[in-house]
């Protein structure tokens, strides 16, 4: 559930989703859900040329299963929270 | 050669089209579109129902109609009423015997309007006799006798035509004809005179020319693809023989024909197309024995329907002998081609009506009322032929599209109805309840499990102060907001509602239940059943099931001792591991502190109940128990090794950046003598301090030792600043001496921690001689120990400095001159005077130079001391 909570944060932030397809979408994160399944506002693809089909695209719903990496605006992240959130992870996967 | 001509082609060319639907089948309306796009033009051409047909619907509906309503419901009939969806056979066949129902009464009350009964009642039966006919398509093993279909080939068809023209003028590909394409496929345009002749023609080479109505009727939706798909099988001269079933007797036909008013002379005609086999025999006279008496409800009428029956088996079984006869004549072959002309023959109609160019004459009227639009409305099929190549594409698009939305509309509401008001509801409690599991128990008591789950969430938000609801009430309360949003929602909407409030109530507590069944059932994650090889693992959000299954092969308390017994061993020589596991003890148990803060009883009141009482005083147990397990995890006591190698342990935890940044949280859950002690630590270690270090003037610090620096000076040193403000003089005076005792101020003095540190302790002093009133002994103690600092530091005062005037980063320095000039007696200060003198010249001259926000801020740095030791900067440029 970390990272739900974390990504929960994060909505209305401008966050990077990298795709295992190796597509990058930039775009507002609009939702996440405890798939990690993310809606993405105001896309914008970051290769633009080598994606052409997606210029069109405004706003994806994307499957949590697909995404690689997601690019975080640092400045949205209290890191030292993040760490106590991690051990809480922890403590809760002992006691679970 | 057969007559079908069917034998030197592949079924698959001329057969039924295996993409049209079948006479049983739900229409297609895109079928014919597609059909049109996929065959080639030349095809289109030869079938082109806009150029063959002879528009005989119109004259129907031109007169007579105003009972038109009556049968077929509605008002006016335009295009855009009775829809696109030619779904005919689909619907209409199953409300069929509502229909005929509808006709016959319509018949039978209407006996004055015989013209429109008779031509357009019978195309009910035929249509009727027809889908009933081919019901016996649906059965696999099903071999049809290839009989024509006499309603289709003879009068029957066009009378459909006129029908389904007349109320489905939007058949774009309308149905076509066997008269229509009786010319060459190539030519497209013809005249109905060429036309006639052409047929006319027809006779002489019969075979030959029918060939090609057999492929126009193949493509037409009237056309009657299971018959030719099945006529290769059959032996060619029967085909021949039974392509006439109905001209077998031409003179009877006629004369029945003639004889027979209105639609009962159709009757036995679509009965007679089915017959060959013997067992189709049995079934047809079966049909038209339920058929009689349903159709004449004017008892007179049966005996005349009654020669039927023979009719057909006569022709059954005579059928062979009868080829040539059928060949011979040309009538009744021109009856197949041109029925109208037939129909005309026979039925009473208007003389107008009979003429052929009715319908083009009537065109141009509506295409002038189709022209206020921009699209024209065509009423009629025939109506396309005479409008201009831009209007008819402007039409064809238009239909294209209906046709396109229609289906679309079709496969949409394919699923309509396909789940029960029930079925909806199973699925919502299924989110529900899913909903709730997944973002906690809703009927958890604890917020803490919530708190846990949700963690950066909630504390995220409480620190970023976002509008949200009390930090206390867990997360998992959505789920249950959700379930009693719902429900007010539906008491808002009034006590009318009172079977959905209940609904909502059952629901929610059926929710609840199902919870709270989950919560009970054993945790157990794997199901293996038996006999089987692989195992079940559940999986929900919470526990998403493990990919890795990596099994400990310690339970967590024994590797717990172990550790923390490795650690033992571990920590004396400072590993680097054990060291980090310290932090993360440490951590845990900060935590557990703040989470115990958190559920602080309320103080109990004076004449509150013991139990009040005895909840703060186990909170209060609790948290000494914390406490003292951070104050062993952060092991300050232990014993400190005077010039040993090894680093102390809490000098090593506060090495990590994680260490640094737990001081402030450790300051907040210990009392003073801790705080106290661990100031002592650190001021015992301070030349050790990895700050101080590795901050040394003469490396080039690293960007990670100077990010050290900065982390010590934002998360350490304001906790320590903050006790030391508070803190006696008999404190300072005691701190200051370790520093000067046990420490190589050296090596302190030229870092910038160092002089911080010295600074906090001097500035505190000169504080507290400034505000409190110490005693003199104490007094006198302080100054023992500065006289001894003083005279310490004095050596290093050229060293303190960090690199050039130029540099600008002295700041911190010069706070330090200051906070040592304030306590220092006048022959001290003049000794700093002379030791700083070059760099106060240096900065000053250097001001000069800057920009006068730069060389304000400069000369206040300077001033700062200048003040300390009662001058100033002003007193230098005079």
């Amino acid at each position: 559930m970390l990272f739900f909570s974390f990504f929960k944060t994060l909505v209305d932030h401008e966050v990077t989703v990298e795709l295992k397809n190796d597509i990058s979408i930039k775009g507002v994160l609009k939702s996440v859900d405890q798939f990690l399944n993310i809606k993405l506002d105001d896309i914008q693809v970051v290769e633009e040329l080598k994606y052409p089909h997606l210029s069109s695209v405004k706003n994806v719903f994307i499957r949590g299963s697909v995404v690689r990496y997601v690019h975080l605006p640092s400045a949205a992240v209290d890191v030292a929270l993040l760490e106590d959130a991690t051990r809480r992870g922890t403590w809760n996967s002992e006691m679970g | 050669m057969s007559f079908f001509g069917l034998n030197s082609r592949g079924p698959q060319d001329h057969g039924h089209p295996a993409q049209a639907p079948g006479f049983g089948a739900a229409p297609d309306p895109f079928a014919n579109i597609s059909q049109n796009q996929g065959l080639g033009q030349e095809d289109n051409d030869a079938i082109d129902f806009d150029d063959t047909y002879d528009g005989l619907g119109d004259q129907l509906q031109e007169a007579d109609d105003d009972f038109n309503d009556d049968t077929f419901g509605g008002g006016g009939i335009t295009t855009k009423s009775v829809g696109k969806d030619f779904d005919f056979y689909g619907s209409t066949s199953k409300v069929t015997d509502a229909i005929n129902e509808e006709a016959l009464r319509y018949n039978h009350h209407q006996p004055s309007s015989k013209a429109i009964v008779a031509s357009s009642s019978p195309s009910k039966h035929a249509s009727k006799a027809f889908k009933t006919g081919y019901e016996a398509y649906k059965n696999p093993g099903y071999i049809p006798d290839l009989q024509v279909d006499a309603s289709l080939w003879g009068t029957g068809p066009p009378q459909i035509a006129e029908d389904y023209g007349a109320k489905r003028s939007s058949r774009g590909a309308g149905p076509s004809y066997p008269q229509s394409s009786s010319g060459v496929p190539a030519k497209k345009m013809m005249s109905l005179e060429e036309v006639e002749a052409a047929m006319r023609s027809q006779p002489k080479r019969p075979s030959p020319s029918l060939a090609p109505q057999q492929q126009a009727q193949a493509s037409g939706p009237f056309a009657m693809p299971p018959m030719q798909q099945q006529a290769p099988q059959v032996a060619p001269p029967q085909q021949a023989q039974i392509s006439y079933p109905q001209q077998m007797p031409p003179s009877r036909h006629e004369t029945e024909q003639a004889a027979r008013p209105g639609d009962f002379a159709q009757a036995p005609i679509s009965i007679q197309q089915r017959p060959q086999s013997d067992h189709h025999v049995v079934r047809a006279s079966q049909v038209l024995k339920v058929e009689l008496p349903a159709r004449s409800s004017p008892a007179t009428q049966a005996p005349q329907v009654a020669p039927a029956p023979a009719q057909i088996l006569q022709r059954g079984q005579n059928a062979p002998h009868q080829a040539p006869d059928a060949q011979a004549s040309p009538q009744p072959r021109q009856i197949l081609q041109n029925p109208n002309r037939q129909s005309a023959q026979f039925a009473p109609r208007p003389p107008e009506q009979a003429l052929p160019m009715q319908p083009q004459r009537r065109a141009p009227p509506s295409g002038q009322n189709g022209a206020q639009v921009s699209v024209p409305i065509i009423y009629h099929p025939s109506q396309i032929m005479h409008l201009s190549d831009e209007e008819r594409n402007a039409y064809l698009v238009e239909e294209a599209k209906r046709a396109k939305r229609n289906h679309k509309i079709f496969l949409l509401s394919k699923g309509n109805g396909l789940m029960t008001p029930q079925d909806k509801n199973f699925i919502t409690r299924i989110q529900l309840q899913q909903l709730m599991t997944a973002t906690g128990n809703a009927n958890e008591q604890d917020p803490d499990a919530s708190l846990s789950e949700d963690f950066y969430y909630q504390v995220y938000n409480q620190i970023e102060n976002r509008p949200r609801q009390n930090p206390q009430q867990p997360l998992s309360n959505f789920a249950q907001t959700y379930l009693f949003r719902t429900g007010g929602r539906q008491g808002g909407m009034g006590k009318r509602q009172r079977g959905g409030d209940s609904h909502m109530q059952r629901m929610e507590q059926q929710v609840q239940r199902a919870v709270e069944a989950a919560k009970a059932k054993p945790k157990n994650k794997q199901l293996v059943i038996e006999g089987s090889l692989g195992k079940i693992s559940f999986s929900n959000a919470k526990t998403p099931k493990p990919l890795l299954n990596i099994k400990r092969h310690d339970s967590s308390n024994v590797s717990n001792q172990q550790s923390s017994k490795r650690a033992q061993v571990a920590l004396s020589t400072t590993d680097r591991k054990a060291i980090l596991k310290n932090i993360e003890a440490v951590y845990s148990t900060l935590m557990r502190m703040e989470d115990h803060d958190r559920r602080l009883p309320p103080p109990p009141p004076e004449d509150s109940d013991p139990t009040a009482v005895q909840k703060v005083m186990d909170w209060q147990q609790a948290f000494q128990d914390l406490n003292e397990n951070l104050w062993r995890d952060l092991k300050v006591t232990e014993p400190i090794l005077p010039d040993s190698a090894i680093l102390h342990p809490f000098i090593a935890f506060l090495s990590y950046p994680k260490g640094k940044k737990a001081i402030p949280r450790i300051f907040n859950h210990i009392d003073e003598n801790q705080r106290l002690t661990i100031l002592t630590m650190i001021m015992v270690h301070l030349d050790i301090l990895d700050v101080i270090r590795q901050a040394q003037p003469g490396a080039q610090p690293s960007p990670l030792s100077r990010e050290q620096v900065d982390l010590f000076l934002q998360a350490v040193m304001p906790s320590l600043f903050s006790y030391v403000t508070e803190a006696p003089l008999n404190i300072v005076i005691g701190l200051l001496g370790l520093v000067t005792e046990r420490v190589n101020l050296s090596a302190v003095a030229r870092t910038r921690v160092g002089l911080e540190v010295l600074t906090m302790l001097l500035s505190r002093a000169a504080i507290v001689k400034a505000t409190e009133a110490t005693d003199d002994q104490t007094w006198d103690e302080w100054l023992g120990i500065y006289n001894r600092f003083f005279d310490l530091l004095e050596p290093l005062l050229g060293e303190v400095f960090p690199a050039s005037v130029n540099a600008g980063q002295d700041q911190y320095v010069w706070q330090f001159l200051a906070a040592t000039g304030s306590g220092a007696n006048p022959e001290q200060q003049q000794r700093l005077v002379l030791a700083v003198k070059d760099r106060v010249m240096e900065t000053l001259q250097q001001s000069k130079t800057l920009p006068p926000e730069m060389a304000f801020q400069r000369r206040g740095n300077v001033n700062l001391f200048m003040q300390a030791i009662g001058l100033d900067v002003d007193l230098l440029d005079g």
